[in-house]
């Protein structure tokens, strides 16, 4: 039952160019600004800008383009950490109180499926697409980084860690916000800005970081992998005990 | 041995915020019987339908649909939701699929054996086949309310609950869901259907039960085809007893059950001096009974 709401939930989003596209406005945006920045800023920009991020920084030594391109990439990385969280939220807000709006919500807990089922169905149904958008971004990303530096520069051992491990539960905890929100709030749109608040500590990070108040480290990277992940168990447990069938189907708030 | 009983309620009672939704409905519908439940806005009959197609469970008495136990705290579970079809008041389908591909993955989710087949079948029964693989957003209304008794039908079910089912229909298409539904009885389902509409309960139940927020009356539905004459002033039809089963005087209006043709008992009538004003079918024992019973309701402070 699970992957036939999966395969469902797919088969609409694909027919859903206007939400699809702006799945990927802000991926685009998310490679295209700091790869477009670097190389003007590496191959175009006077010298006095240069050396002011060299300054601004604290980057030191000869290899100045390396140093500066691993800089910025470094401190762009919690931006990828922000788009998986952000991406299934556009989808998993729409599940529950999507499905009320359309009228199908009835109709759906008419039949024997399971609430497990339907919630795991729409999870796997936003991650999909939320991790397959941010693992092209982060690859293409890091290809723009590599070409302009002209060596193999990304991804670094923080790069692999974050997309491929700290993303999906990043994802998963996004989405978990969305689904539980999604099923208390049932405005569609309520939900979607209530849950996006949940990237708002990355987007600080995020903010701190290119301020050059702090540098976050693998140790930081790796007690928010645990973290996140304690709290995904708690989501998703959550969310389960909290589908109530009758309140979604009489209440309107 | 299947009980010949396919619901039988006691005293289910639900309540939403503090605000009785319904109140003490107890009945039964036998297998293969076409049961009506009939009310105004608000009463209750919604609240039923979906207690009994184990959508919530009731704050108060039981119910069994289809062989499995509904109550406080037990809405019947899965098992009872494989075996009861259910027309929601909307189609609610998904616009962007197509209406083969909508029944499909429902008819999935019901269990339905090979689910694609039993889709096909059904496009081909309510005359969709045609218009299958377009999306269900380009359907006609009339298109999406059959699309929609269709799923209710996918999985075979036991008892089929169909919650106002000709809403928002232009009259022809009114008049094929009619058509469905008087199909479905005549094929010996079970059905409770739910509607506001006196005819429709009239012309597809056996019985129905009057409900405004509680049970007001169960009532069996005449199938007498009688015929109402109005006649300038009273008159004594005794001697043209050979015309009629039985006549039943109201004033200067006879309410006859025919036995001859009605030119003959209309020539009849005249000859024996009888000024007739009017000849009509009537069959208004049902709208007789339901503005009777809703006087009393409002008497009771039951509607507005």
């Amino acid at each position: 039952m699970t992957w036939l709401i999966v395969r469902k939930e797919l088969l609409e989003l694909r027919r859903s160019p206007v939400l699809l596209l702006s799945m990927i406005s802000l991926p685009a945006t998310v490679v295209l600004v700091p790869v477009v920045l670097l190389a003007w800023l590496l191959k175009r920009a006077p010298d006095q800008a240069l050396a002011f991020v060299q300054e601004f920084y604290g980057v030191k030594g000869s290899a100045t383009v390396a140093g500066v391109a691993s800089v910025l990439a470094q401190n762009w990385l919690p931006m990828f950490l922000v788009l998986p969280v952000f991406l299934p939220i556009l989808i998993a807000a729409q599940s529950i109180g999507g499905e009320r709006e359309r009228r199908t919500l009835e109709p759906l807990l008419a039949t024997p499926v399971s609430t497990t089922s339907i919630i795991l169905g729409k999870s796997i149904a936003a991650l999909i697409p939320a991790l397959i958008i941010t693992w092209t971004a982060a690859a293409l990303f890091c290809l723009g980084i590599d070409v302009i530096v002209g060596s193999a520069l990304l991804p670094d051992s923080s790069w692999l860690f974050g997309t491929l491990l700290l993303a999906p539960l990043l994802a998963l905890f996004g989405n978990g916000a969305a689904v539980v929100v999604s099923a208390r709030v049932l405005d569609p749109r309520a939900a979607q800005n209530l849950a996006a608040t949940t990237v708002l500590p990355l987007l600080g990070l995020l903010v701190t970081q290119l301020a050059g108040k702090i540098s976050l480290g693998p140790r930081f990277y790796f007690g928010l992998a645990l973290g996140v992940a304690t709290l995904d168990v708690a989501l998703i447990a959550f969310a389960v005990r909290t589908f109530d069938r009758e309140r979604l189907l009489t209440h309107w708030r | 041995m299947r009980s010949l009983i396919a619901i039988e309620t006691r005293g289910l009672s639900k309540s939403f915020g503090g605000r009785a939704a319904c109140t003490d409905i107890s009945f039964e519908v036998a297998r293969g019987e076409v049961f009506g439940l009939l009310g105004p806005n608000g009463a209750g009959k919604t609240t039923t339908l979906r207690m009994l197609a184990g959508l919530y469970a009731p704050d108060a008495g039981t119910a069994r649909v289809a062989g499995f136990e509904i109550a406080p705290g037990k809405p019947g579970g899965p098992g009872l939701r494989a075996k009861v079809g259910l027309l929601t008041e909307q189609p609610g389908f998904y616009d962007r699929l197509t209406a083969r591909e909508n029944l499909i993955y429902f008819g999935k989710l019901q269990g339905a054996v090979d689910a694609p087949a039993r889709a096909s079948k059904l496009l081909d029964r309510f005359a969709l086949r045609s218009h299958a693989d377009r999306h269900f957003a380009e359907l006609s209304r009339g298109m999406k309310q059959k699309l929609a008794i269709a799923r209710a039908l996918l999985h075979e079910p036991e008892v089929i609950f169909l919650d106002e089912p000709t809403v928002g229909l232009d009259p022809e298409a009114t008049r094929e869901m009619r058509n469905v539904i008087a199909e479905l009885a005549a094929e010996h389902a079970t059905i409770v259907l739910c509607t506001h509409h006196l005819d429709e309960v009239e012309r597809l139940c056996s019985r129905a039960a009057f409900i405004a927020g509680r049970l007001l009356a169960v009532h069996e539905m005449s199938r007498k085809e009688l015929l109402r004459i109005e006649l300038a002033q009273p008159f004594d039809a005794a001697p043209l007893a050979n015309l009629y089963k039985s006549i039943e005087t109201r004033g200067p209006v006879l309410l006859i059950e025919p036995l001859a043709e009605v030119p003959d008992i209309v020539a009849a009538l005249a000859a024996a001096g009888a000024r007739i004003v009017s000849v009509s079918p009537h069959r208004d024992a049902l709208e007789e009974a339901w503005l009777q019973l809703s006087k009393e309701a409002r008497e009771r402070g039951l509607t507005s």
